[in-house]
């Protein structure tokens, strides 16, 4: 039990770790991410993996809805943008894994401000609307130009090499999709110790007051969008290397509606809430899969029967969360620790 | 916080966590007990047919069909012929959703507990993505996708296709045409995804070849509902025959009523996702006419003497089973051909071992399925038969024989 963590320093009451057993939590995360591979075999690793994109993904959405509040269904659309620019320079350039990722982020960026100009007219469901278009633009081209996307058949990647080594499969892609999931994480949460992040959050809260405040709107709302965008970008390269094929039907609408779904269950305006969510989303139906296993015994063909049923309790965990969770699965995380902060003295 | 909101809440969190935790705890018990068929998971021996079945979401259609076609025929395999060299059989397939990453993860799911070695997938991009997997792995697959891109055993050694590719279909269609009549102006309606883009251009060329002329070529969105522009266009081209690709039902039933409404008189065809006889009872009274290909003998068809596995599927079966599950018995078929040839040569059941075999394989039998003896050619069998929908019979019959493409 720890009794209080008085701060000396404005830096200490910024920190993001403010104290020793917070550190220890962090490094005790850190150790199980490293040992999870030689602990777990392909199917797991590959969920991890998977999970991983997704977290990417679902933090970029977040800080561009969840803190700046504009609400976005571009994020799979820019994902694909993504994709293809990795898919492309895998084809054409040979360029390393490193450099197409960056690429990958980079051109992203450009394309998602470019998709973010409503913002500075509208916002709300109005905003919502005009990054849809956005969404079937882009997959118009993808669709569409077929030199530089492959078009319907879509484009082969090779996967990424390092040291010599081909990261092929989920066991070598997690050395390179962890780490950078850790890093892109920390990184948004820092954000939010800066002017910009706190920018954002002003925008959220009252669009008005942040500009009497001195934020100028565009600026700060096209960065936004160019950070979201970024992670997208990462994201759908990652996505693009971890699958190896990719087509326009890769990155769906559905796929957007996926993401946002993440951040509202895990928390809007969280970083916690974007890794629960998009851990919550993309393992859920999975454990749901165990409930048929379980059912196999006393149910012939429990496969077939079970799978539609499987879905709806996912949909109906979905709805729960919203209704007795609306601030997430972060919210239910911070509950579970201001319980153990005093615990056992105060239950 | 309010009494009342806590309770609810608490609630919530003791239901959902019973029926994550719960599913959960019960992995352990669940193990050994995979969503299967066939001979048990304690049997080392049994050769094991790992499956991506979309049960659920727009495929699943088929997928269900699959599903009941696999299960049945490891029943049937197992039961009648003891498996193969006294081999069991044993099926394990999971629904998908028929979403890749769901698709990918049952593969993963499935290899890492089971010794898999043969996999049936679900659609062109899963066998895109897997075909990684598959080389390093060793494991032979088919599935639901005709891609042409997939006829390439260079660039997909350890897949085949359970009939003739997409472009194949649509070149049997054609072969049927110049036949019947020469010259005839033909158009093409597909979709615009990559299943309906997929035999298009080769087709054209095919077209020209035979001395077809192609008269139009419209793109519409899977199931599009507004077609009264394309319908249009498609009078002022006057085909004599119309060439659906890369759609299942919509918006094909529209298509034709509007097409007769104006007075057209074009032949209707279709590719093999949209001839089974549930989707042409779907069609009503447009489907009258509607002809196209189907590599396969349907539920009903048993004139010929030679039709083995049909008549299995008839003992097993009163009322009419799709063309996608008498699909996966023709998978089985085949699999039990390639399996017993490779373990009669001595060899033990790897993916490359097999696909040697299939390669070396001529004249197969697949038990009346196919009417006439099968050799693989590429990745694919390029063989089909025109069938016509006849709405006073109520199903499909036959109005060529089987076609086989040079």
């Amino acid at each position: 039990m720890r009794i209080g963590s008085p701060k000396e320093t404005y830096a200490a009451d910024e920190g993001l770790f403010r104290t020793r057993t917070q550190w220890a939590w962090f490094g005790i995360l850190l150790l199980s991410l490293v040992l999870f591979p030689f602990l777990s075999n392909l199917y797991w690793l590959y969920l991890v993996c998977l999970i991983s994109i997704h977290v990417i993904s679902a933090t970029g959405l977040n800080i561009l809805t969840g803190y700046t509040g504009q609400v976005s269904l571009g994020q799979a659309a820019f994902m694909g943008v993504g994709a293809y620019t990795v898919a492309w320079l895998d084809n054409h350039a040979a360029t390393p894994f490193v450099l197409n990722l960056l690429a990958a982020g980079g051109v992203t960026t450009v394309v998602g401000m470019v998709a973010g100009l409503p913002s500075l007219r509208v916002k709300g469901l109005y905003l919502a609307i005009a990054t849809i278009a956005a969404s079937f633009i882009l997959h118009f081209v993808f669709l569409n130009w077929e030199s530089v996307t492959g078009g319907a058949r879509g484009m082969n990647i090779a996967p990424p090499q390092a040291f010599g080594h081909e990261l092929a499969n989920a066991d070598t892609f997690y050395w390179l999709v962890m780490p950078v999931t850790v890093v892109m994480v920390l990184l948004a949460a820092n954000l939010f110790r800066t002017r910009v992040g706190r920018a954002f959050i002003a925008i959220r809260d009252r669009d008005i007051s942040a500009s009497v405040l001195g934020i100028s709107l565009p600026v700060y709302k096209l960065m936004s969008f160019a950070i979201a965008s970024f992670y997208a970008g990462i994201a759908g390269g990652f996505y693009a290397y971890f699958f190896g094929a990719i087509n326009p039907e890769s990155f769906p609408l559905l796929m957007s509606i996926f993401y946002l779904a993440a951040v509202i269950v895990g928390g809007l305006g969280t970083i916690l809430g974007s890794i629960l969510g998009a851990v919550f989303m993309t393992l859920t139906p999975e454990l749901l899969r165990y409930g048929v296993d379980v059912m196999e015994p006393f149910v012939d063909d429990a496969s077939a029967l079970l799978s539609p049923v499987r879905t709806m309790v996912f949909g109906l965990l979905i709805v729960g969360f919203l209704l007795f969770e609306p601030h997430g699965l972060a919210e239910i995380w911070r509950r579970v620790r201001r319980f153990f902060h005093l615990w056992p003295f105060r239950n | 916080m309010s009494m009342k909101i806590r309770t609810s809440r608490l609630l919530f969190g003791v239901a959902s966590g019973l029926a994550l935790g719960g599913l959960v705890s019960g992995t352990a018990l669940a193990q050994d007990q995979e969503t299967t068929v066939g001979a048990g998971a304690g049997e080392e021996d049994a050769i094991v047919i790992g499956g991506s079945i979309p049960m659920t979401g727009v495929f699943a259609f088929a997928g269900l069909a699959f599903n009941e076609g696999m299960r049945d025929f490891v029943s049937w395999v197992n039961e009648e012929h003891g498996g193969v060299n006294g081999r069991k059989f044993r099926y394990v397939g999971q629904d998908t959703g028929y979403d890749v990453d769901e698709s990918v993860g049952v593969f993963q799911r499935i290899t890492s507990r089971e010794d898999v070695d043969f996999y049936f997938g679900d659609s062109t991009a899963f066998s895109q993505t897997i075909n990684s997997e598959l080389n390093r792995r060793d494991i032979l697959m088919t599935g639901a996708s005709f891609a042409s891109e997939l006829n390439n055993p260079e660039e997909y050694p350890l897949q085949f296709l359970l009939g003739p590719d997409y472009t194949e279909q649509v070149g049997i269609l054609l072969d049927y045409i110049a036949d019947e009549q020469p010259g005839a102006r033909v158009a093409f309606v597909h979709s615009d995804t990559e299943f309906g883009r997929d035999p298009i251009a080769a087709s054209q060329e095919r077209a020209e070849e035979l001395g077809l002329e192609v008269v139009e070529t419209l793109v519409t969105p899977p199931g599009a509902s507004d077609i009264s522009g394309a319908t249009l266009s498609l009078r002022r081209a006057r085909p004599d025959y119309t060439i659906f690709h890369g759609y299942v039902l919509a918006p094909i039933p529209d298509f034709i009523e509007r097409s007769r409404q104006m007075g057209m008189e074009t032949k209707f065809m279709g590719t093999y996702y949209s001839m089974d006889q549930t989707i042409i009872d779907e069609m009503g009274e447009a489907a009258d006419g509607f002809m196209g290909v189907m590599p396969y003998r349907y539920y009903y068809d048993q004139e010929a003497p030679d039709t083995e596995i049909l008549g299995a599927i008839h003992d097993m079966h009163d009322e009419y089973k799709p063309t996608m599950y008498i699909q996966a018995w023709l998978a089985g078929v085949l699999l039990r051909e390639i399996a017993q040839e490779t373990l009669d040569a001595g060899k033990e059941l790897t993916g490359s071992n097999m696909r040697e075999t299939l390669d070396s394989m001529e004249n197969i039998d697949t038990g009346g399925i196919i009417g006439v003896p099968v050799t693989y050619r590429g990745s694919s069998i390029p063989v089909g038969r025109i069938y016509r929908a006849d709405m006073d019979e109520g199903r499909m019959v036959p109005v060529s024989d089987w076609i086989e493409l040079e």
